[in-house]
């Protein structure tokens, strides 16, 4: 086969980033849109476009019935789903497929058994991936959940099964509290989600969030393109990813790589996707989650490899054999990916809408933005508030820290505010500099952050000054009043004495 | 000219005067003589002592935004009292426009005002900020004293329209 027409059934920057590949490759694009993002970049560039309608996120980008028909009607023979909306949608995959249209991803069964977490773990387990050491059967006995939390040693994490924002969650740092944190975990889940069901895990310290790059192609061959480390994070929201990890050597890299490629291999799996590890301070990995998409933080891998991911699942779709061996693909030099959101630092990070009145990004060699925004857009609160992506690389991570803060804080982008200011202090911290991250990280360092600046600079009075006499309509107020006409100060104009002070 | 900025409930007060590519800005006593140019629209090149400052402002409707060293802010210039130029939003309310110290309480519950009339001065940063009356009417309520810590947006009198 051979792909002609590709629809693209996201919005932003990726579906930019995967019209543009389509485009390098002469492949012709459809863009989909809704209401509010009539005018939005993906839709400017994109070869034909279809509107559909109502902004909200099940009207339109998560609409599967209308999207699909959208592609039938005109006659696009793939589609790309991006990263979030439907991208790891099985049904969605199913869809696709049912009519004749090739879905640009894994197919919907590994979407699916990827997308439910035990069965993931069972499936990584059995063919021999470390997974976190944990409990999550039927027997639900004070006596037996305490005999296998034993078995799995401490620290000892119990979590409520209908868990969620940390409820009914519990520590057990040693056996004499364990009987204890299993019980408090249940009266709280039994209150909180009217289930007392629980599981156990083993909690790691220092744990860092370490992911692999996945390319498969439709026969059966697999290579991984290194790491990528994902431990910046605020409320489990990735922030700043980098690659390679500051922890990684030669070795752990090879086997965390083999069990990557071996986790793809045990579902046969195709196209890009992620291979997600959590790595303990003892450096200890185990296998988390897949996700079966192209994800926000690729061009670091990019950056660092050379070979774009985008391109390369359009290739796999159409059938094409990975033509790069494993032996073939080298890391060079470190990238860092800082991610850009519309929310106020100043204010809980709360997302911050408004009008975009003026969007420059920094330029240099080595700084790649990738971006769906421009001047005079408006952020709505419909979707994600991420704004951009920018990303640099440089000979070592030293390096890339330092340009990364250079390119950030020039980054101009005015009528909403953003976690700029941020990301430039996480990036400045010492610990981050020395590589000392963890998960934990935003929560050890930046707990209760709030911008240190106070008040308005002189720099700032300065600008706005100069400004504001620049485009002032009204003539200069006249400082010192002559009554006499023949004064010479009346026909100097805005001269005026010098005073130093 | 006298120019205001409000920031963050703060008001700073700055003159600033030109000559071609100088300016000079006097904001807290103290003087700042600076070289500048508008390099391209909203992009200002400013040399101050050995540095060089790069800005860039924009204009919202009702604040401007100013870039300035990686840095964002939000500043609105306001009027204050004895300016007597346009109109300016927010004219018109009982509303506080500042964080400050009420000075002087010029009207009591029951008295008829006109329209302009000023009801509260509130000193902030040594201006003085007056609460005008928006319509003919009459008080019915003082919400502060003389001396009382007023906020921003508080309600000053509340009065009822003839």
């Amino acid at each position: 086969m051979m792909l002609t027409k590709v629809l693209v059934a996201n919005r932003g920057e990726i579906a930019v980033r995967i019209i543009r590949a389509c485009q390098e490759m002469g492949i012709n694009t459809v863009a989909v849109y809704s209401e509010v993002d009539k005018e939005a970049p993906h839709v400017q560039i994109a070869d034909e476009t279809i509107n559909l309608g109502d902004p909200t996120p099940i009207a339109s980008y998560l609409n599967i019935p209308k999207i699909i028909e959208s592609a039938q009607k005109i006659g696009a023979d793939a589609i790309h789903p991006g990263y979030g909306f439907l991208a790891e949608n099985p049904d969605f995959a199913q869809s696709c497929e049912d009519v004749g249209i090739k879905f640009i991803g894994p197919n919907p069964k590994v979407i699916s058994l990827m997308g439910d977490k035990i069965a993931a773990k069972k499936t990584m387990k059995n063919a021999g991936v470390p997974v976190i050491p944990g409990y999550s059967g039927e027997k639900q006995d004070i006596s037996s959940l305490v005999k296998e939390g034993k078995k799995i040693g401490f620290p000892l994490l119990v979590k409520a099964a209908a868990g969620g924002g940390g409820k009914g969650m519990r520590i057990a740092h040693s056996e004499d509290i364990l009987e204890e944190s299993i019980e408090s975990a249940k009266r709280e889940s039994k209150s909180a989600f009217g289930n007392d069901t629980v599981f156990l895990e083993k909690y790691l310290e220092k744990p860092r969030h370490i992911e692999f790059q996945i390319l498969g192609d439709e026969y059966g061959n697999v290579i991984h393109l290194f790491e990528r480390e994902c431990s910046i994070q605020r409320r489990h929201q990735k922030i700043i990813e980098e690659s390679p990890s500051p922890v990684m050597d030669v070795k752990l890299r090879k086997k965390m790589g083999e069990a990557a490629i071996k986790a793809a291999e045990a579902v046969g799996y195709t196209n890009a996707g992620t291979v997600e590890f959590m790595v303990d301070g003892d450096l200890n990995f185990y296998f988390m989650e897949m996700n079966t998409r192209l994800q926000v933080e690729h061009p670091v891998t990019e950056l660092t490899t050379g070979i774009d991911l985008a391109k390369w699942q359009l290739k796999i779709a159409d059938g094409k054999e990975l033509s790069i061996k494993q032996n073939q693909i080298m890391q060079r030099g470190h990238a860092i990916e800082c991610r850009i959101y519309a929310e106020d630092p100043a204010n809980g990070f709360l997302p911050s809408v408004g009008t975009l009145q003026k969007v420059e990004p920094p330029r240099g060699p080595n700084i790649r933005d990738d971006s769906g925004i421009y001047t005079g857009m408006k952020i709505t609160p419909y979707y994600d508030p991420m704004l951009s992506k920018l990303i640099v690389n440089a000979e070592n991570r030293d390096e890339c820290i330092n340009k990364i803060i250079w390119a950030l804080s020039r980054y101009v982008i005015l009528g909403v505010k953003t976690n700029i200011s941020f990301l430039i202090k996480v990036l400045d911290h010492m610990e981050f500099r020395k590589g000392n991250i963890t998960t934990h990280f935003i929560d050890n360092y930046f707990k209760d952050w709030i911008s240190s600046k106070k008040g308005l600079p002189i720099e700032a009075i300065i600008a706005l000054s100069v400004y504001d006499s620049i485009h002032s309509r009204t003539e200069e107020v006249v400082r010192y009043k002559e009554s006499d006409p023949h004064s010479p100060w009346k026909h100097v104009g805005r001269w005026r004495m010098g005073v130093e002070i | 000219m006298f120019i205001n900025y409000e920031h963050e409930n703060h008001v700073y007060n700055v003159t600033v005067e030109r000559r071609e590519k100088y300016f000079f800005i006097t904001y807290d006593n103290t003087e700042y003589r600076v070289e500048a140019e508008e390099i391209k629209p909203g992009h200002l090149k400013i040399k101050l002592g050995d540095r060089i400052l790069k800005s860039v402002i924009t204009e919202g409707e009702k604040e401007k935004y100013v870039f300035v060293e990686g840095d964002v802010f939000y500043v609105k210039n306001v009027e204050l009292t004895g300016t007597k130029k346009t109109k300016k939003e927010g004219e018109g309310s009982l509303n506080s426009p500042i964080s400050g110290k009420v000075v002087k309480v010029e009207v009591k519950v029951g008295d008829k005002v006109s329209k302009g009339d000023v009801l509260m001065v509130i000193e902030a940063m040594k201006m003085e900020y007056l609460i005008r009356a928006p319509d003919n009417g009459k008080i019915t309520k003082i919400n502060f004293n003389e001396n009382d810590q007023i906020e921003i947006g508080q309600t000053t009198v509340e009065m009822k329209k003839s």
